[in-house]
């Protein structure tokens, strides 16, 4: 599938610009060529599972590590070998690394007072950003006294004080609790908005990263699989490991036909536009939001459609998750040999009637809703 | 509280009584020869010398004790302490960068470098004074080294310096380990933090580095400074007649002076002046532990 081109970074100088940035340590390559830019203002995820080297290329933008290869221009200027205490960005690191020997106010002041800003400016400055974060009446605590979130909060003043050209974060949420992440997510949000600057946040959870940022790129070894806003990587990705990583989704293997039509390997030839040479080895992307149930025999007419049973049916409260295992089509010519069992989760709201596992159905889904991927 | 059941009694006094059974041989061990000398000299040291020189076991007094303030004693008290205090300091000089170093290096060889460390540790301490000994003697190499160089022949040997350097040599593992200890564990993830908010690799060390392993350094200090200032045999083998310190005064009065009691005394007054280090180093690791940093 031709990757489509980068989404603009909107007008003006990007916050952040990477061209062709890679770091090996060693034998190993932890980011391998990554282009990128960030747009001033911008609330942008970097996603991806651990290991894949967005720690990494953060880091690299934060003067923490140094690439190997590459440009990399904050707001224009070449800083690929800049020390980290000349660049305009601060850090949220993951677990805060606040300092354990200075209290609240004195791990905000820090950055303040390495730049020689003292006396009641330093103060008002810190009083602010104590403020901003709603930490007001912890400024003598350390942080060892300091609960989770509120320690989060220090982290995020102690950055924000020094109103840096770019804000990196790293995994600020992942030591938290799931209510209070959830909180944060909204709070962190609203504070990006109020503050104006350009957050970079790295995070392996795909529903923190569609939840929160303007865009997403999703890396996997190293490499930046794709850029775009949670719709665009959600509804359209790129290829068969966004599809995967980026919620759910079932994944049902097969060949192109046609530059309309993917023959499945469970046998049937469904409707699926792509843009791949016929013959290709592909998978059918398709969200089991998108996939309907019905009775066997109620099909709806025109829409790709499979028989199977379902296998398993699981109430969540809100929806039931049913899966369905695939029955091969009867007299498909030639699938035999290919034919493989393939399973279908469908997620449907409560409210519809129940169906219990062993019941024959059918799933349809409309071709619109599914997206054709390759490796 | 809730009343334990006599099953849960019966089982907390089996624990007890196996933990007391496990400790008595040592515990008898310390008491013979730990406390009862220690008890012992202390008696001492409230004693009357007569005047042929034995101990009078009768008269107590604190007239030992009040030799200690005069001038001899005090001069030799307050050198011992000065070469002490330079001791501390230079093998923290010397051994913190060291100590650096080998934290920082990759698992595998800092298990090696540290059995390095331990080496000179393993050998007879005797032997290795006498080894300086010859190094710095006017026939030794060091001595050759600085004539060949044109500096003329040295004399070192029989100096406070020599003693120094001894001290150095002799009790650097005991501010190395604490040291690498401290760095070992420090967390480098804040001297990050402190570079991205704008300090630089200097000004991160002494504002995050050193307070934060502010333990070792303390600990390390004691370890050096308690034994340097009741240091009998290196100053005995590498210092001069006019590097008289306490520990050789104190043997003195034991042998050639048969003073037992002063000698008691001085004993009496090192032993506590090494308590209180002692003590201080313990709520300097009480409050690491707190604070896993520093009060201020």
């Amino acid at each position: 599938m031709a990757s489509a081109p980068p989404p603009d970074a909107g007008p003006g100088v990007p916050a952040v610009e990477m061209h062709g940035i890679s770091k090996r340590f060693g034998d190993v390559v932890a980011v391998d060529g990554v282009d990128l830019q960030i747009g001033d203002g911008e609330f942008f995820a970097l996603l991806g599972p651990s290991g894949c080297g967005k720690t990494t290329t953060l880091r690299m933008i934060a003067g923490l590590d140094i690439p190997s290869e590459g440009r990399l221009a904050i707001f224009g200027e070449e800083v690929a070998s800049w020390p980290p205490d000349r660049r305009p960005v601060n850090t949220v690191f993951q677990a805060y690394a606040l300092f354990p020997h200075m209290t609240v106010e004195q791990n905000i002041a820090f950055g303040l007072q390495m730049r020689g800003i003292r006396g009641p400016d330093a103060d008002r400055q810190v009083a602010e950003a104590t403020a901003l974060v709603q930490l007001e009446g912890m400024e003598h605590r350390r942080p060892s006294q300091l609960s989770g979130g509120q320690q989060q909060r220090v982290a995020l003043a102690r950055a924000l004080v020094n109103h840096p050209k770019v804000l990196l974060l790293d995994e600020p949420l992942g030591a938290l609790d799931l209510k209070l992440r959830q909180e944060m997510q909204v709070e962190l949000k609203a504070l990006q908005r109020e503050v104006g600057i350009t957050f970079v946040f790295v995070t392996h959870d795909q529903e923190e990263a569609l939840a929160m940022s303007d865009r997403v790129g999703v890396m996997s070894d190293g490499r930046l699989l794709q850029i775009g806003t949670p719709a665009e990587v959600y509804e359209h990705p790129a290829n068969r490991f966004v599809a995967d990583f980026i919620g759910r989704t079932n994944l049902l293997e097969g060949v192109t036909e046609s530059p309309s039509a993917v023959r499945l390997d469970a046998g049937a030839v469904v409707a699926a536009a792509n843009e791949l040479a016929a013959g290709a080895p592909v998978a059918l992307s398709v969200r089991p939001e998108q996939v309907r149930l019905h009775r066997r025999g109620e099909t709806p007419q025109g829409a790709p459609c499979l028989d199977g049973v379902i296998t398993d049916a699981t109430y969540l409260g809100h929806a039931f998750v049913y899966t369905v295992a695939i029955s091969p089509t009867a007299g498909a010519s030639g699938t035999s040999a290919g034919e493989q069992a393939a399973t279908i989760t469908a997620r449907s709201e409560t409210g519809s009637a129940a169906l219990a596992a062993g019941e024959p159905v059918s799933v349809s889904w409309s071709p619109a809703a599914t997206t054709v991927v390759a490796d | 509280m809730p009343s334990l059941t006599p099953a849960e009694t019966a089982a907390q006094r089996r624990k007890r009584r196996t933990g007391t059974l496990i400790a008595t041989p040592g515990a008898l061990y310390l008491l013979i020869f730990f406390v009862v000398p220690l008890g012992l000299i202390t008696v001492y040291s409230f004693a009357t010398r007569t005047s042929t020189g034995r101990t009078s076991l009768s008269g107590w007094n604190l007239d030992s004790y009040e030799r200690i303030a005069d001038d001899v004693i005090g001069g030799i008290i307050a050198r011992s302490a000065w070469l002490a205090f330079l001791t501390t300091v230079l093998c923290l000089v010397v051994a913190y960068p060291f100590a650096y170093y080998l934290a920082t290096r990759p698992p595998r060889l800092r298990a090696r470098l540290l059995v390095l460390v331990m080496i000179p540790f393993w050998t007879n301490g005797l032997v290795r004074v006498f080894a300086i000994r010859f190094l710095l003697g006017s026939n030794g190499p060091a001595s050759a080294l600085s004539e060949a160089m044109g500096f003329g022949t040295f004399r070192i040997l029989f100096t406070p310096t020599a003693v120094v350097l001894g001290m150095v040599y002799g009790f650097l593992t005991f501010m190395v380990l604490p040291l690498y200890v401290a760095l070992e564990r420090m967390d480098w993830r804040l001297v990050e933090a402190a570079r991205d908010l704008y300090a630089s690799g200097a000004k991160a060390f002494w504002r995050v580095t050193v307070p934060l392993t502010r333990s070792g350094i303390v600990a390390g200090c004691v370890l050096v400074f308690v034994p340097s200032f009741g240091a009998y045999v290196v100053p005995e083998i590498l210092g001069g007649a006019k590097t008289l310190l306490i520990g050789s005064y104190v043997a003195r009065q034991f042998q050639a002076a048969r003073n037992w009691p002063l000698g008691a005394a001085l004993s009496v007054l090192v032993i506590v002046s090494m308590l209180v280090a002692v003590a201080i180093n313990q709520r300097n690791s009480a409050n690491a532990e707190r604070t896993q940093g520093v009060t201020r």
